[in-house]
């Protein structure tokens, strides 16, 4: 706590984040040259590991920021006018670290280019996923191209485009998941709501973080401006956050009554089987009740306060993410599969996997440091 | 000339385990070597009953050949294709490797080939039934658990056990409307 108090070393900070981007790219080249079966702990029954869940945790992230951040240039609201900048360029770039990651899990990114477009199929989830993203991507370029040139129509048009861009490609990551009978835990309408839901909060989380953090290294006391804007996000987070907790109730309820087949295997896995950990520490204490009794109390709805509900739930959404993930995937699609424990199968993610995690993150982290230092991202208003 | 509804007719009473099904398909396609690399497989039921009064049954399985298949809906690229005969097959150069249809695979008919670099799985033995031969499984099946042939012909052998016999599929109430059926 007290180390985040001071102004952290700018040096360490990018020494920090270049080891990380190394370890990531180390990562990368044991998966170029063994191949993935060797190096990554993803399985016939399990095809979808920790890289998935950060490609699904970095682009939610992007929707959040590009959410959050249309309050103020899109929906007008003034006070959120001055984080547009750094929220779409943050936005991007983990969108673009997301892309990375699931790069990394693909075995063929170049045939998805190709294949894509010469022989689509609309009936694909993925497919609308990769296209809807990619639209998405070209429309906060644009944005954040007029908003560095103070051209605040273009900005607005392009944000509000922007915006529906967004919700419809990030409810469509959740029918990735939604769409598919075979599993459960996913199927249904709940994942694509849920999804926008949990965007929101993941895009107040990092906003708080990036008002914070880019404020303290100027060594200044914090403007007033600034300070009015904290509280004001700190109670907005607190509104998504318990809307949040209204999800995660509501998803735990319909998979417990009745022991609906498969669905309440899955459930049970994840509040006292092997994710019940990530659950209850990761997921309920450090994404939700942290920050919301850190918000909810005004003594410590401070900038520093919201900025530590943020980077506590942050942590927490990335676990929210991983267990969506393998949960769906936990219960066996056969009768007679060998080595299930508990009567579910095994994963725990590879060395490999959770350097190339590193260092998609770190390499989002890095880029926004040196995009920090390069770009004019102070606002005009 | 019409199309063929190819599907398998399969006896479970008659299976015994020996996974000469298994051995056959990954010699008669390629299948790499490696515990998780395999075409078809034969599932242990639970055993029922108490000692000594025992019994057990083995479930053969591989895809299904769905008359309404996931895993072609759900492939960003069409890399599964359902050719005219009601085969589901991988088109090896389309798949991009994102292992959606491996979720989205009730039966998990489905594994990824490193050295196809696609994923892969049952094609009935494409190359040996165009050619007259039956599927490499149900040729080296020492029990005959497994009869192959075409629905849309009603006199063919498997037409006449699903008349003679009542029959069952895998997860019915996943609406995928597989094409192995199993008469006991």
């Amino acid at each position: 706590m007290t180390l985040l108090k001071h102004r952290p070393s700018f040096k360490l900070w990018v020494g920090v984040l270049a080891i990380g981007v190394v370890i990531g790219i180390a990562g990368a080249l044991n998966v170029l040259l063994n191949g993935h079966s060797a190096v990554y702990n993803v399985t016939r029954e399990i095809p979808w590991g920790i890289l998935i869940a950060t490609y699904v945790f970095l682009v939610v992230s992007s929707t959040g920021l590009c959410l959050v951040s249309s309050l103020g240039h899109v929906f007008g609201i003034e006070k959120f006018d001055f984080i547009g900048k750094r929220a779409i360029i943050l936005a991007i770039l983990t969108l673009l670290c997301g892309f990375g990651a699931i790069g990394m899990e693909l075995t063929h990114p170049i045939r998805m280019g190709l294949y894509t477009i010469l022989s689509p199929n609309f009936s694909s989830p993925i497919w609308w996923m990769g296209t809807l993203y990619g639209l998405y991507l070209v429309l906060l370029c644009a944005e954040l191209f007029f908003l560095m040139k103070g051209m605040h129509k273009g900005a607005f048009a392009m944000g509000m485009i922007g915006f529906i861009a967004a919700i419809t490609a990030h409810s469509n990551l959740g029918a990735v998941f939604g769409l598919l009978e075979a599993r459960p835990y996913w199927h249904g309408s709940f994942l694509p709501i849920y999804f926008i839901v949990s965007a929101l909060v993941s895009g107040g989380a990092i906003v708080s973080m990036i008002v914070y953090f880019n404020h303290k290294t100027t060594g200044e006391p914090m403007p007033q401006k600034y300070e009015d804007f904290m509280g004001t996000l700190g109670k907005l987070q607190a509104l998504f956050l318990l809307i949040l907790v209204f999800f995660v109730v509501w998803k735990i309820i319909p998979g417990l009554y009745g022991h609906p087949p498969e669905k309440y295997e899955a459930t049970v896995a994840v509040l006292s089987g092997p994710l019940a950990f990530n659950f209850w520490f990761f997921e309920v204490m450090l994404g939700l009740a942290i920050p919301v009794i850190l918000l909810l109390n005004k003594k410590t709805r401070t900038p520093y306060g919201v900025m530590m509900a943020g980077l506590s739930s942050t942590v927490g959404i990335f676990f929210m993410r991983y267990d969506l993930v393998i949960a769906g995937q936990l219960v066996s699609m056969r009768e007679g599969t060998a080595d299930l424990v508990g009567g579910l199968l095994q994963y725990s993610p590879s060395v490999t996997e959770i350097a190339i995690v590193i260092g998609a993150i770190s390499t989002c982290l890095l880029l926004y440091t040196i995009a920090e230092r390069l770009l004019p991202l102070e606002s005009d208003h | 000339m019409k199309n063929k509804r190819f599907a398998m007719v399969l006896d479970t009473r008659r299976c015994i385990d020996c996974k000469a099904c298994t051995v056959a398909c990954k010699a008669e396609n390629d299948v790499p070597l490696g515990p998780e690399n395999y075409r078809n497989w034969v599932g242990e039921e639970k055993l029922r009953g108490k000692y000594p009064n025992l019994g057990q049954s083995n479930t053969p399985c591989q895809c299904q050949h769905c008359g309404n298949p996931p895993c072609a809906h759900v492939c960003p690229t069409k890399a599964t294709e359902v050719n005219s005969d009601g085969i589901v097959h991988v088109v090896a150069d389309k798949c991009i490797g994102c292992k959606y249809c491996m979720t989205a695979c009730p039966y998990n008919a489905r594994y990824y080939n490193e050295e196809t670099e696609a994923v892969d799985k049952c094609t009935f033995c494409t190359q040996r039934i165009y050619a007259g031969r039956l599927p490499a499984c149900v040729e080296t099946c020492p029990t005959k658990v497994r009869v192959f042939g075409d629905l849309n012909d009603p006199n063919s052998e498997v037409s006449k056990l699903l008349t003679k016999y009542p029959s069952r599929v895998l997860k019915e109430s996943q609406g995928t409307k597989p094409y192995l059926i199993y008469i006991i």
